[in-house]
């Protein structure tokens, strides 16, 4: 076989590997627009069966990284709609060289070669982010660079089987390389503009979640973060150990949001020892780190610091036998860790979850609340943003 | 820099002796390529074959697409219409020993003593326990036997009010040990000496000492100390304690606890019932 046509036919078995899982990526994301959780389809096997956990694309379908103009539109655009119209162009575009086989020019090729190898790079940014700032790679996502990656070999062995085909004499050869350009543009942009056309509207959902209604601790007992240029107030319902909460938090700290509100900050553990509500600690260890929050000289550097390191002090407090203590007091001294045990601050986390009955709040975590309108909990991953922009327009300018 | 302009040019019109016919180039098709009515005069034999390919694969993306995202609206419009999703809210304690009987005596007992709805309390008297509990002295003692662990009896002595130390500090204990419930009830006592009404009114001394320590912790209002303790005072006329509550936690451990001993008190416990 030829081997540009070779490589060709590699472009579009990687252009159809490359378009199933944007495909699937897409049709995941978007079945959230109902507002409800669903499993994730993430495999490296295209139709296997959705999982609930999926820890890696979950982890990506809610990060700020997986869609564009999240304050426009609920959710947002999923940038896997832009790979699914840029394979489906290169699928055709492999096929075409590959029909033209060894005819293929040196200019064929090389815009096929620039055309192919734009994925890889938008892989590699996206695998970047991934790797580095979610600390994960979701399967699906891999699937797609894995397309890209595959296209990219096509894009070279192209390019170099047609360098020595040059094309002779005078055509409209700019001209379709201008056309095709264009084609390729709107390719990836047709999926996204009939997304965001069919997308429904979440305007008015997004304030139907309630107030609170008593704003105020009447002992002073909640805590308060403090935002650099405060324009809003907000309470927050919180558990240290809660991985939603620190995902919450991470990305309000991330976009510039906890710099613009004044927190009251209500711990809520999720945790039996403390806390009535649960029969089952769905968080060990989360009672004593919210003590722990109670008693560090600055709230925002000791829940920035437990977050962080939430998976560490879980663990912790999985182990038993004082290891949590230890953790913490090699941190933040035994100050803090004799602070933890006293009946005062017992009493005070005592008032922390008083107050969540004496607001009904929901048994879950986080609970916020913006000028005492409930943050509903559908909001919280994917439309937070777009809620945000809702709520308060002042916090996500 | 001359390789990239080659290229450049390459794409943009040819220019140079090609052995096959380019795919860019307008007169160099391949005739077996030509298709009736496809691709422009110029174009490259597979373009037609790739566009269709390109075009059919991004209906079906489009389709697939599309279908999903109404599929979500059409969910979420019939999740909107639909009753609204039940979620655990934030509550006060419940735990076993709240039956609907032990629930019904005390919610009786709560609203006839002032807790329920108004911020005024105005406490209980033995005939009001008997005239609204609707329960004898068996079974109200009995109400409170889940309550051993959780409350303490906190003694007092013969004709005094006067909460002592070890009594003050069973009551912190207990005050503060909070957790989840609601209602604070002191229940006080006087022994058999003396007369009924002298015993009634030093019954209610002993409530109101527990009460203003209480007071004195500082760590409620007056108006919240109001809608969460609930005094009862009882004379020796109404459900007198035998001596075997002298097991129960108390104050004055090392003390002789009998018949009388055990009557000159208070019993403090919060109550895990939702009302």
């Amino acid at each position: 076989m030829n081997r540009v046509r070779l490589f060709a036919w590699i472009g579009v078995a990687g252009a159809l590997w490359g378009l199933i899982f944007a495909g699937i990526s897409s049709l995941d994301y978007a079945s959230h627009l109902d507002r409800g959780l669903h499993d994730l389809h993430c495999s490296f096997i295209p139709g296997a069966e959705a999982s609930p956990v999926a820890e890696g694309c979950r982890t990506a379908l809610n990060s700020p990284y997986a869609a564009l103009f999240k304050q426009e539109l609920w959710g947002g655009v999923p940038i896997s709609l832009f790979g699914l119209g840029c394979f489906a162009f290169l699928l055709g575009h492999a096929l075409s060289i590959a029909y033209s086989g060894s005819r293929t020019t040196r200019g064929a090729g090389a815009l096929y070669a620039a055309f192919a190898i734009s994925p890889l790079i938008v892989s590699a940014i996206m695998f970047s982010i991934s790797w580095f700032v979610l600390g994960s790679i979701c399967k699906t996502c891999a699937g797609i660079y894995t397309g890209s990656v595959v296209l990219a070999i096509s894009a070279l062995g192209v390019l170099a089987g047609s360098w020595g085909n040059r094309a002779r004499g005078s055509g409209p050869g700019l001209v379709l390389a201008a056309a095709l350009a264009f084609g390729m543009l709107l390719f990836v942009l047709a999926p996204s503009v009939v997304y965001a056309a069919l997308a429904p509207d979440h305007s008015k959902l997004v304030t139907q979640c309630g107030t609170v209604k008593i704003p105020k601790e009447s002992h002073g007992a909640l805590l308060a973060l403090h935002g650099t240029a405060p324009k809003k107030h907000a309470l927050f319902f919180e558990d240290p150990l809660c991985p939603t909460c620190k995902s919450l938090h991470e990305r309000l700290r991330a976009a510039g949001v906890l710099d613009r509100l004044d927190v009251d900050l209500a711990l809520f553990p999720l945790d039996n020892q403390c806390n009535w509500m649960l029969e089952q600690p769905l968080h060990p260890g989360a009672c004593a780190v919210a003590r722990a929050t109670l008693c560090a000289k600055s709230t925002g550097d000791f829940l920035d610091w437990a977050y962080a390191n939430q998976e560490e002090l879980a663990a912790a407090a999985k182990a038993g036998g004082g290891s949590l203590s230890q953790l913490l007091s090699r941190k933040w001294g035994s100050e803090l860790t004799s602070c933890m045990n006293a009946r005062a601050t017992e009493q005070r986390l005592n008032r922390h979850l008083h107050f969540a009955v004496d607001n009904a709040i929901a048994v879950s975590t986080p609970q916020v609340f913006i000028e005492n309108q409930r943050l509903c909990d559908e909001d919280i991953d994917m439309g937070l943003m777009f809620a945000l922009g809702k709520l308060a327009p002042e916090l996500v300018q | 820099m001359s390789r990239f302009r080659d290229l450049l040019n390459d794409v943009r019109d040819g220019g140079h002796q090609d052995p096959a016919p380019a795919v860019f180039s307008a007169g160099g098709r391949d005739p077996r390529f030509e298709e009736p009515g496809g691709g422009a005069p110029g174009a490259p034999p597979g373009l037609l074959h790739g566009a269709i390919v390109s075009g059919a694969a991004l209906l079906v993306a489009l389709g697939l697409v599309g279908s999903g995202v109404k599929s979500a609206g059409r969910r979420l419009e019939a999740n909107a219409s639909g009753s609204a999703q039940k979620v655990a809210t934030a509550q006060e304690a419940e735990v076993a020993y709240c039956t609907p009987d032990f629930k019904a005596v005390l919610e009786r007992v709560l609203h006839s003593c002032g807790l329920g709805t108004a911020t005024e309390r105005r406490g209980c008297k033995p005939a009001d326990i008997k005239t609204f509990a609707a329960i004898d002295d068996a079974d109200f003692n009995a109400l409170f036997t889940p309550l051993k662990e959780r409350g303490g009896v906190l003694l007092f002595d013969e004709g005094k009010d006067v909460l002592d130390e070890a009594g003050a500090k069973l009551l912190d204990e207990r005050w503060f040990a909070r957790q989840g419930a609601r209602y604070f009830f002191v229940v006080a006592r006087a022994s058999k000496t003396g007369t009924p009404d002298q015993n009634r009114a030093l019954s209610h001394r002993r409530a109101n000492s527990v009460l203003m320590h209480l007071q004195q912790l500082g760590e409620e209002s007056e108006e919240e100390l109001n809608q969460r303790v609930g005094l009862l005072w009882l004379g020796n006329e109404f459900a007198q304690l035998s001596r075997e509550y002298c097991q129960w936690p108390r104050s004055r451990e090392d003390a002789v606890c009998d018949d009388e001993a055990i009557n000159r008190s208070a019993f403090v416990s919060w109550v895990d019932c939702r009302l």
